[in-house]
């Protein structure tokens, strides 16, 4: 018998199923929040049609889609089905994805932590991660998104907040 | 800083640091278009700890890992030659010391018989030149890693074996395998890394970029080992210590091997004892003998030790004592903390007579034998530190 | 979870010492090898040889080579290798039409090392054609995505000639493709260069000017790298080292150029400023820079210098005892201990400012002080008061911002553009705190 062992990897299975259950809640939050809050939709505006990208973990992980399809945002789940994807989030490893997407560590936090690679032109890269932070003042409660985001904006009105959070709550159930 | 005689330096390694540190190694891996590693680990519960941690890690990842854990202090180059032939037919493409200490000694010279395809590692010399570049490897140190484990060196069978292409080319210090089980064995662990790292910050030529090293892990075990050594499951003090190791192999790799190091080599080859036990107990004589003799740097250690605001409060021409006096009264702690598990003099870590002699006839072949010897025999029976 | 948490002091430590900051999880890397000396570039042969190479292309452009630097290399290196190859038509901005001519050359003479001579620019084409030539790449641009590069490149040799970009020891290379209007930027560590070679003669000549905004370059990496976000221990001591030989030796190699001591340790401290800022990123300073940069054509370097004080400033309600830190490295012991601990930030940016006065003066008020004193070589003002809000807009397309400690948007970058512009402090009361 030989003295080297062989060890296959193991999965994480709830990992996994957290992470993907999250992206895909992430995704129908982004297409809702291009509907319902207006600097999520100009962001958007100013990306090219058919402008798709990606978020998801390494090697084979649970990724959700998001493209533009006549000026609407609109999820595509975690197959972008051979359209061109201008920008890729990659997450090295499904348990870096975990800690972000339990918000352990914000998206700028897992940047600057080498957690998070991004793949595409840096511009459009940066608009997608402000649309990823105003997606999670909405969907967290302000104790938790303000140690999420590097600046909770404290200046939007009640009305945004509110009338934001249901509107995005909604569609993301609803799925529209 | 009179930089002017020029200086050389190179860290060959990435450090990758803190929390699911480990999880990153897959994607590392194939940073390197490595998808077959070796993962060598010691024997005994605390490998087969570390191998159940690398094996969580890697959940997730699609690789098969191969996996020797069964390294011991017996380990030698008949050993290395077994493997290699095994990791040649494997096609292994990347080699992971789990673990320090023996482990990563095995790691380094097996990448090199692996990657030179050496007919029969029995033959290996530390003069075998290196002419391709080795496998990547990576170094995943536990609880007791001391720093050797980055550095450029390698012991095995009676051999050192020294080149920039042993280092690794990725240190991956996780808090998972940083938490330790005993006082002692955080201590020693600490006492060697800050050891070297003093020795190597000492040194008469300027050299800006081991001095950035070796001042964070100076500053690291200054900070951590009391609080490791209280409790070795302490995460941030555990942690802190793995970094002050691998930064401290770093900055010694590009130094001159400096006394403490040697004499706590050949008590650790010869008698098995832990290195920084012995610099322990050497330290106070040394560390006075540096004082004297003049062409150490000793003022730069204050800074490190004492902080900033100490640093600035202290006169430039105090702070070569003040630096002993502070390193004195830290080692006196560690001493009150555990007791009879830092021994103070061999006699006291139970060395008999004849064993000494065997370190003396070793050390005689140093260019520094005499003095070493000397050192040898001041803490035989623990003497006190000549002063001033 | 953690950010950056608002003000406040670090928690001390036994005797009131402030421990070392060790991030939950950080990432280093550096494995370029330092050569540094009064005849680093004697060297070269053998570090060529122990890498199986004897015939390096040597990559530089014609500022370097008029000022005689090349004739010194070629004379330090002497027969030893082949070293007789020399491109010297790196234009200022790197071309991917450059790039690809250069690996023909190399290609066609069977070369089989780059030797880089000069600044970023010329670092970056040096990167561009190892990537060509080591991968056999017909199109450049399938190498730029996140993890594209998997093994080592051919042996690469950096000899900067400014202190400095610190492009010697980065990972990344930009190159711009004129034709599509594209800039192509590479990220890995393949391409870090095998040796950063710094030997004094290279800056000997640089003239007082550009001198002053290269070492200010430097100054803007190491602080800018000690306070923003991906901050760590090994690059916290790198800038530490790198802020006071800069603040030190800049205003010397200024005055006397032909101080060798003072131009090896700027040389030294422009590299280890590199490797801080590569290993740590960095923000405001850097993101509204490359922004002035790109819309009025403004030195990379003059941006730095003028932008620095702003960048501690917009920052410092989130950052003030982090930049506190770095009075004793920068000032040493006299003006640490005459400064109570809650105004040494501040101090930090008041000797920042104070050493722009210095090279001002220097450079007899070449090196500009705020934006409205930037002129361009026919004299003109670089930088109109109504081009701002362009510069506020395009700042929000670069990446920097990631790592800037607070956020930033139009009108924040705005703000601090207007205090730069007019040379005033920020109204610190004015910065949106969230």
């Amino acid at each position: 018998m030989s003295i080297i062992k062989d060890v296959p990897s193991g999965t994480k299975p709830f990992k996994r199923a957290y992470v993907a259950i999250f992206l895909w809640f992430t995704g129908r939050a982004v297409q809702a929040a291009a509907r319902v809050d207006r600097e999520v939709k100009k962001e958007f505006d100013s990306l090219p049609e058919n402008f798709t990208f990606s978020l998801g973990c390494l090697p084979s992980g649970p990724r959700m889609v998001i493209g533009k399809e006549g000026g609407r945002v609109k999820y595509l789940g975690s197959d972008p089905k051979g359209r061109r994807v201008h920008v890729r989030l990659i997450i090295k490893s499904v348990d870096a994805a975990f800690l972000l997407l339990s918000f352990q560590e914000s998206t700028a936090l897992s940047t600057a932590r080498n957690r998070l690679m991004v793949d595409g032109e840096i511009p459009q890269a940066l608009s997608i991660i402000r649309v990823l932070n105003i997606v999670e003042v909405y969907l967290l409660p302000k104790i938790i998104a303000s140690l999420a985001v590097k600046r909770y904006p404290s200046w939007w009105s009640m009305g945004r907040k509110l009338g934001g959070r249901i509107g995005v709550y909604t569609r993301t159930l609803l799925g529209i | 800083m009179d930089l002017s005689a020029g200086f050389v330096f190179t860290c060959p390694f990435k450090t990758n640091s803190g929390n699911k540190a480990l999880s990153h190694l897959p994607v590392e891996l194939a940073g390197f278009n490595a998808a077959r590693p070796l993962v060598v680990a010691s024997a005994g519960t605390e490998g087969q700890k570390a191998v159940r941690i690398l094996k969580s890690a890697f959940g997730d990842s699609g690789m098969t890992l191969a996996l020797f854990d069964n390294v011991t202090q017996a380990a030698d180059l008949g050993l290395v030659d077994h493997l290699k032939n095994l990791c040649l037919e494997k096609k292994v493409d990347a080699v992971i010391a789990l673990g320090g200490g023996k482990a990563a000694d095995v790691a380094k010279v097996l990448n090199l018989a692996v990657s030179l395809k050496t007919p029969d590692a029995r033959q290996l010399l530390p003069e075998t030149p290196i002419r391709v570049r080795l496998l990547p490897l990576v170094v995943a140190p536990a609880a007791g890693a001391d720093g050797l484990e980055t550095s450029r060196f390698a012991h095995l069978g009676r051999k050192v074996f020294s080149s920039e292409s042993l280092a690794p080319v990725l240190a991956v210090l996780d808090p998972c395998l940083a938490k330790g089980k005993s006082s002692i064995g955080m201590a020693a662990a600490g006492l060697a890394a800050l050891g070297r790292a003093v020795e190597s910050h000492i040194q008469a030529d300027q050299n800006p970029f081991r001095k950035a090293y070796s001042f964070a892990a100076i500053r690291f075990v200054r900070e951590n080992l009391p609080a490791a050594v209280a409790d070795p499951g302490n995460r941030k003090a555990s942690l802190a210590l793995l970094n002050a190791a691998a930064m401290s192999g770093c900055a010694f790799s590009n130094a001159a091997a400096g006394r403490l190091h040697k004499l706590g080599q050949v008590f650790y080859d010869l008698l098995g004892i832990p290195q920084g036990v012995i610099m322990a107990m050497c330290l106070p004589h040394i560390l006075g003998d540096y004082l004297k003799e003049g062409q150490y740097d000793l003022a730069a250690l204050f800074q490190p030790l004492a902080g900033d605001d100490a640093f600035a409060r202290t006169p430039a021409g105090k702070r070569a004592e003040a630096a002993c006096d502070l390193l004195n009264r830290f080692l006196k702690e560690l001493q009150d903390a555990l007791g009879k598990d830092l021994p103070k003099s061999l006699a006291e870590a139970g060395v008999p007579g004849y064993r000494k002699e065997e370190i003396l006839d070793v050390l005689g072949a140093d260019e520094e034998g005499r003095y070493l010897c000397g050192i040898v025999e001041r803490v035989a029976n623990g003497r006190p530190e000549r002063k001033g | 979870m953690r950010h950056c948490r608002a003000g406040g002091q670090r928690k001390t430590g036994k005797e009131g010492v402030i421990p070392m900051l060790l991030p939950d999880y950080y990432e280093f890397c550096c494995r370029v090898k330092i050569v540094a000396g009064h005849d680093a570039l004697g060297k070269i042969p053998d570090l060529l040889i122990e890498r199986g190479a004897k015939k390096p292309l040597i990559v530089t452009d014609k500022g370097v080579a008029g000022a005689g630097l090349i004739d010194i290399v070629s004379r330090a290196i002497g027969d030893r290798v082949a070293a007789g190859l020399i491109a010297d038509d790196v234009p200022p901005d790197s071309d991917l039409r450059v790039v690809n001519r250069l690996a023909r050359l190399y290609r066609d003479n069977a070369c089989d090392s780059l030797l880089a001579v000069g600044g970023g620019s010329v670092m970056d084409t040096a990167k561009g054609v190892n990537i060509v030539v080591s991968e056999n790449a017909d199109d450049l641009m399938a190498f730029s995505g996140a993890g594209a590069l998997n093994r080592h490149l051919k042996p690469l040799i950096a000899v900067p000639t400014t202190a400095g970009t610190g492009s010697e020891v980065t990972q990344v290379a930009v190159v711009k493709d004129h034709e599509k209007h594209l800039k192509m930027a590479f990220t890995s560590y393949f391409l870090l260069p095998d040796i950063a070679v710094l030997d004094s003669r290279m800056t000997l000549t640089m003239p007082p000017f550009i001198t002053a905004m290269t070492g200010m370059d430097a100054m803007s990496h190491a602080v800018e790298a000690y306070y923003c976000l991906q901050k760590n221990p090994l690059s916290d001591a790198h800038a530490r080292a790198a802020v006071g030989m800069i603040y030190r030796q800049l205003p010397l190699a200024a005055k006397n150029p032909e101080d060798r001591d003072s131009r090896l340790a700027m040389a030294v401290a422009a590299c280890l400023a590199g490797i801080a800022f590569s290993n740590s990123m960095v923000g405001l300073v850097h993101n509204l820079g490359h922004a002035t940069g790109s819309v009025c054509g403004v030195p990379h370097g003059l941006c730095m210098a003028i932008l620095l004080p702003y960048g501690l400033e917009y920052n410092m309600h989130k950052r003030a005892d982090i930049m506190a830190e770095l009075l004793l490295p920068m000032a040493g012991e006299e003006v640490y201990l005459a400064t109570p601990a809650e105004r040494r930030a501040e101090k930090v940016v008041s000797l920042i400012r104070g050493l722009n006065e210095e090279l001002h003066a220097v450079t007899g008020g070449r090196h500009a002080r705020c934006l409205q004193e930037i002129r361009d070589r026919e004299g003109k003002p670089s930088v109109p008061r109504d081009i701002l809000p362009e510069i506020a807009r395009a700042a929000l397309l670069d990446g920097a911002s990631i790592y800037n400690p607070e956020d930033t948007d139009y009108e924040d970058n705005l703000l601090v553009l207007e205090a730069a512009w007019e040379g005033k402090p920020l109204d610190r009361t004015r910065v949106k705190k969230g």
